[in-house]
């Protein structure tokens, strides 16, 4: 019987075929596979990845890193858990040579290193690598391929740094433990540990790393120990996280809930496609049990035809996706070095079968009607039942879950969740209002729009459907387009708004004075300068951070590192109160601070909890009493974390600064003479910053225009699936208008007409409901100022009018093609 | 000025896919494409003001005929033509001079039984449709079910409605396609003295497709199109043919 039933089930499936709610919904089906299936492979890769490249780049079997030396005391208990302890340290300075400077991050390593793993140098940049059991001599300094370029060096060169002549001797090509400076980008130089002493930078700016090789158990042993006796630090360890694995779930995060906007228009387009398929599926049901069959049978069939249908589809997905994974993984080796393709049939399989499940959910209306069918349908066509809203709203609700387990920043998917209801609601009732002003307002007059408003208005909820599916579409393709060109021209104009195109983000009090020194001496404008601590979140109400939370964000990732605190008697200017109260001048009370309001959400805090920081090595307790959000036009120097005045009385430790200065063309090449003497400030011109900016665009408006791409074709398959949910009572409308006497030209009039004033709304609520998502997100998400643009917006208004209008037209041929004759019975 | 409507000398063919047996009235090719003729030189005159029934069997190619009459649809060989006095014109011109009435309604569902007949007065620009609507609602006794949805209403209440729709605008010619045929036969009874009534008071021609005796009889001129020929029948012909199917009903 069930053989049957599937031969049964394959005729109408091929009968079917071509039918265009058949070939919607394979479209719609099929790119959100390729689309899932693609990420999900893309991402495992990376995970891969980042596993074997914890186990190859890590130098040893942990690694312990924090700001300051380890007491004797503190070494002797590190011994105890290891067999062997390698130290080594690092500092970000500036070299310079002939007139050329470059930021640079410098190891200082002993005889003893590398502990475990392979240092590569070689003598020249076109000699082989070979392996090196010690670091560089001392007097000597061995830099990397990308350094030597940038200052123009040749080995055997002479550098001075800090006042003291070093031998450019090798090419650095590799080292072992290169996975703890977490892939940045910055250049990079080693010297032997006893130049260290002779260089003399300031203590508290050189990073101790402790390279240890242990066993599983002294490794659990180690950590237990660090928590305890050294909050501050870190440890990474071969069966840990990788330092870019945060990085990667966030952006993993990202594109999550960039494809629940994705699957909430797929949920569109099959609701619309399914009111076609319900009733097709209905009638045939009923047809069936009248002749005999149980409901049963109708199910059966259904569910087979639909399973058919997604069994054809999954030879060509796997295919395109994977064809798709092998781009990304081409595309993403640029940042993951060695990244390398690989078939993972068992993940395809999982992931189309969890994407198959949600699609079943999405169909399942149709099923359900199925099974509360019966033959008097067949005389009773179109009631709704209670249950099948139900079973809608628990598509819903699985949507909303799914957005819910990929939301990373908690206040970004609350806004964009609310942006979507919010523009809902506004097209609701734009297309409520516009109706039904329209229709009442033209009551008196008759005529071709007169009569589309007021056909339009009796069929509001019809209409209100297809209008809500295309205008969430085109406000989504409206947000990321207008996001996209927004993020480009602000990093264009970020020269021209910038407070000062040179900043320094790390002075101490000498070097401060240094910089003001040379500023007064050559005449530079130094803007603005704030002072700082470093400091280090341990504890959030007594609890450690990952205790705390779990969930990662931006704000974890930047608290599990040192934080610039700040401290101010007033409000600074380029901040605004946004809860709390702020600290009196003089206040006695100096164990208050004020915090970012993303880090609130994202973090989860409220007023009156408690931060403990470890600010040089000693431990203070902060409680929240304020939090500030950033207020453009007063400067560019802020702070996520403010204490106030008189907490600094209370607090020793190193204070460092933060400035702006702005150069002439002239003033450049004097820097040089300021870094010889201080090569640990940290300097970043603004033409640096650009070009950092211009690459993460670059990066950005890849992703984005896919993603837009995504949305685009997501969008047409809206469109043409609400007008193929109407076709047949457009028809009918068509064929009967021309009963009257009417010729096609008028029914192709009315529908121009239906079409202009279904774009009309459309494009009113898409872009009322863009502003108010760019007035919510923009400022809060993004510190971008939003200033929608008039004449932008009548372009738009204009290019959404003509694309619907023209989308819609065209898509609704079939319903023109109605004739008189199609209403008869003996035809 | 009155009108009429003339077709002369108009066979209606068409090609068919379907394989099959040669029929009398099919020309088989190779290629399992067969030639349909579903009527050869066929004349008839329609004059405005007067009524007509098409009787005939299923696939006789009253509907065809209906089309052709109507200008919906040109006739393979022969001209029709549309006369309004001494003006002779093409059908097309026939166009904004015709209503329709369907066996199964076609009303629209979303609108009431006033705003479906206020519908082709509302497209012709007419500030007066609902109004007019009013008066037609009166006239076919639906006055107490303006406000209700098809739905609402019984298959006799519709096809009232879709009377009224069909005549609102004042059309020279009513064509009518099996307007009896869901209803029972005390409501077909109603149904047709109404659209009768109302032709008959609006001075428009009325063209009936119908397998019913009882309905062509009321007709002024009954036709039989069958095996490819039109042919004009006597009441006393209809009124047997009548009794006849009284007789099968009552022996039912």
């Amino acid at each position: 019987m069930l053989i049957n039933h599937l031969q049964f089930a394959w005729h109408y499936f091929k009968q079917e075929y071509r039918q265009p709610h058949q070939k919607l919904l394979r479209w719609v089906q099929a790119i959100l596979m390729i689309f899932i299936i693609t990420l999900t492979l893309s991402s495992n890769t990376i995970q891969h990845y980042l596993h074997n490249n914890l186990n190859n780049l890590l130098g040893a079997d942990a690694v312990l890193t924090q700001k300051n030396k380890l007491t004797s005391k503190q070494l002797t208990s590190l011994e105890n858990f290891s067999e062997n302890v390698v130290n080594t340290l690092q500092i970000n300075t500036t070299l310079t040579f002939n007139g050329k400077w470059q930021s640079t991050k410098l190891k200082a390593v002993g005889n003893d290193y590398p502990l475990q793993g392979e240092l590569l140098t070689s003598l020249s940049l076109q000699s082989p690598a070979i392996a090196t059991y010690a670091g560089p001599a001392t007097g000597n300094v061995w830099v990397d391929s990308r350094l030597l370029a940038s200052l123009g060096l040749s080995i055997g060169d002479s550098i001075e740094l800090s006042e003291q002549e070093f031998i450019v001797s090798r090419v650095l090509i590799h080292e072992p433990d290169r996975l703890m400076e977490g892939h940045n980008v910055s250049m990079r130089a080693i010297v032997n540990m006893s130049d260290m002493k002779k260089l003399a930078f300031p203590l508290d700016l050189i990073q101790h790393s402790y390279l240890i090789s242990a066993s599983k158990s002294q490794v659990k042993q180690l950590i237990d120990w660090q928590e305890k006796q050294l909050p501050a630090a870190k440890v990474h360890h071969k069966s840990g996280a990788h330092p870019l694995a945060l990085f990667w779930q966030r952006t993993e995060n990202f594109l999550g809930l960039a494809s629940i906007i994705l699957f909430f228009m797929a949920a569109i387009a099959i609701e619309q496609i399914a009111q076609v398929h319900l009733k097709k599926e209905q009638y045939f049901s009923a047809i069936c049990m009248s002749l005999g069959a149980s409901k049963a049978t109708g199910l059966q069939l259904s569910l087979f035809k639909w399973f058919i249908n997604i069994l054809v589809l999954i030879p060509v997905v796997a295919i395109l996706s994977s064809a798709f994974h092998w781009v990304v993984v081409s595309w993403l080796s640029e940042t993951f070095v060695e990244l390398t393709w690989q078939l993972d049939v068992w993940l395809t399989a999982k992931t189309i079968a969890t994407s198959v499940l949600l699609f079943a959910v999405f169909h399942s209306p149709v099923w359900l009607t199925l099974y509360q069918t019966s033959v008097s349908k067949l005389f009773h066509q179109n009631q709704k039942s209670i249950s099948l809203t139900l079973v809608k709203l628990c598509a819903l609700v699985v949507l909303v879950l799914v957005a819910v387990k990929y939301s990373d920043n908690g206040l970004l998917t609350l806004m964009l969740v609310s942006s979507i209801l919010i523009t809902i609601m506004l097209i609701a009732f734009i297309s409520w209002t516009v109706l039904t002003l329209g229709e009442k307002c033209t009551q008196q007059f008759s005529g071709l729009v007169p009569f589309t408003l007021f056909m339009m208005k009796q069929r509001l909820l019809s209409k209100s459907t297809q209008i809500l599916g295309i205008g969430l579409s085109t406000f989504l393709l409206l947000f990321t387009l207008m996001f996209l060109k927004d993020l480009g021209n602000t990093m264009a104009s970020y020269q021209r708004t910038h407070d000062g195109n040179l900043m320094v983000s790390q002075a101490s009090e000498i070097e401060m004075d240094a910089i003001k020194e040379w500023s007064n001496k050559y005449d530079v404008n130094l803007r603005q300068s704030k002072p700082y601590f470093y400091a280090k979140v341990v504890k959030i109400n007594n609890l450690t951070l990952n205790e705390f939370t779990t969930k990662p964000s931006d704000s974890l990732a930047t608290l599990s590192k040192s934080i610039r605190l700040h401290w101010t008697q007033a409000l600074p200017n380029t901040n605004s109160l946004v809860q709390g109260k702020w600290w009196e001048k003089d206040s006695e009370n100096w164990q208050q601070i004020s915090l970012e309001e993303e880090v609130m959400t994202d973090l989860g805090l409220d007023l009156g909890d408690e931060l403990t920081f470890i600010i040089h090595q000693q431990s203070y307790n902060f409680t929240i009493t304020a939090s500030h959000v950033y207020k453009p036009g007063s400067g560019s120097i802020i702070f996520w974390v403010q204490m106030p005045q008189t907490a600094i009385e209370h607090i020793n430790a190193p204070q460092y600064n933060m400035a702006s200065l702005e150069l002439n063309d002239d003033q450049w090449p004097l820097l040089g003479e300021l870094w010889k003497k201080h090569p640990t400030i940290r300097m970043v011109s603004l033409q640096e910053l650009t070009k950092q900016f211009d690459s993460i665009l670059a990066m950005i408006t890849k992703v984005i225009s896919g993603f837009a791409l995504m949305i685009i074709l997501l969008a047409i398959i809206v469109i043409l699936s609400s007008i193929n949910a109407l076709e047949s009572k457009e028809k009918k409308k068509n064929s009967v208008i021309m009963s009257f006497g009417f010729l096609k030209s008028t029914c192709l009039q009315l529908n121009i007409i239906e079409w202009l004033i279904t774009a009309l709304i459309i494009a009113t609520g898409a872009i009322a409901g863009t502003y108010l998502t760019g007035m919510l997100i923009y400022q809060s998400q993004f510190s971008l100022i939003y200033q929608p643009d008039f004449l932008i917006l009548i372009i738009t208004l204009t290019i959404i009018l003509s694309t619907v209008t023209l989308l819609g037209i065209y898509a609704s041929r079939h319903s023109l093609k109605s004739s008189v004759k199609e209403l008869m019975v003996d035809v | 000025m009155s009108c009429s409507i003339e077709l002369k000398n108009v066979s209606q063919s068409f090609e068919s896919y379907v394989s099959g047996s040669k029929s009398s009235n099919s020309n088989s090719s190779e290629n399992n494409e067969a030639t349909i003729t579903l009527f050869e030189s066929l004349d008839l005159s329609i004059k405005q003001g007067q009524s007509y029934a098409i009787t005939g069997p299923s696939g006789a190619g009253k509907s065809s005929l209906l089309m052709l009459l109507s200008g919906l649809e040109k006739p393979t060989t022969g001209q029709g033509h549309f006369i309004e006095g001494n003006h002779s014109s093409t059908l097309d011109n026939l166009r904004s001079e015709i209503g329709f009435i369907f066996q199964q309604f076609h009303l629209l569902p979303e609108l009431t039984a006033l705003h479906n007949i206020a519908l082709p007065l509302k497209l012709r620009g007419d500030k007066q449709a609902i109004k007019k609507a009013e008066t037609w609602l009166e006239k076919v006794g639906l006055s107490n079910r303006a406000h209700h949805k098809p739905s609402q209403l019984s298959g006799g209440e519709q096809q009232r409605v879709a009377i009224a729709r069909a005549l609102v605008f004042s059309p020279k010619f009513i064509f009518a396609d099996e307007p009896t045929g869901n209803l029972d036969q005390h409501n077909a009874n109603e149904i047709a003295d109404i659209l009768f009534e109302c032709c008959k008071e609006n001075n428009a021609g009325l063209i009936i497709v119908t397998h019913s005796s009882v309905l062509a009889s009321k007709a002024k001129n009954i036709y039989s199109l069958a095996n490819g020929e039109l042919t004009k029948v006597t009441s006393n012909d209809v009124d047997n043919e009548q009794q006849v199917e009284e007789g099968q009903v009552s022996s039912c």
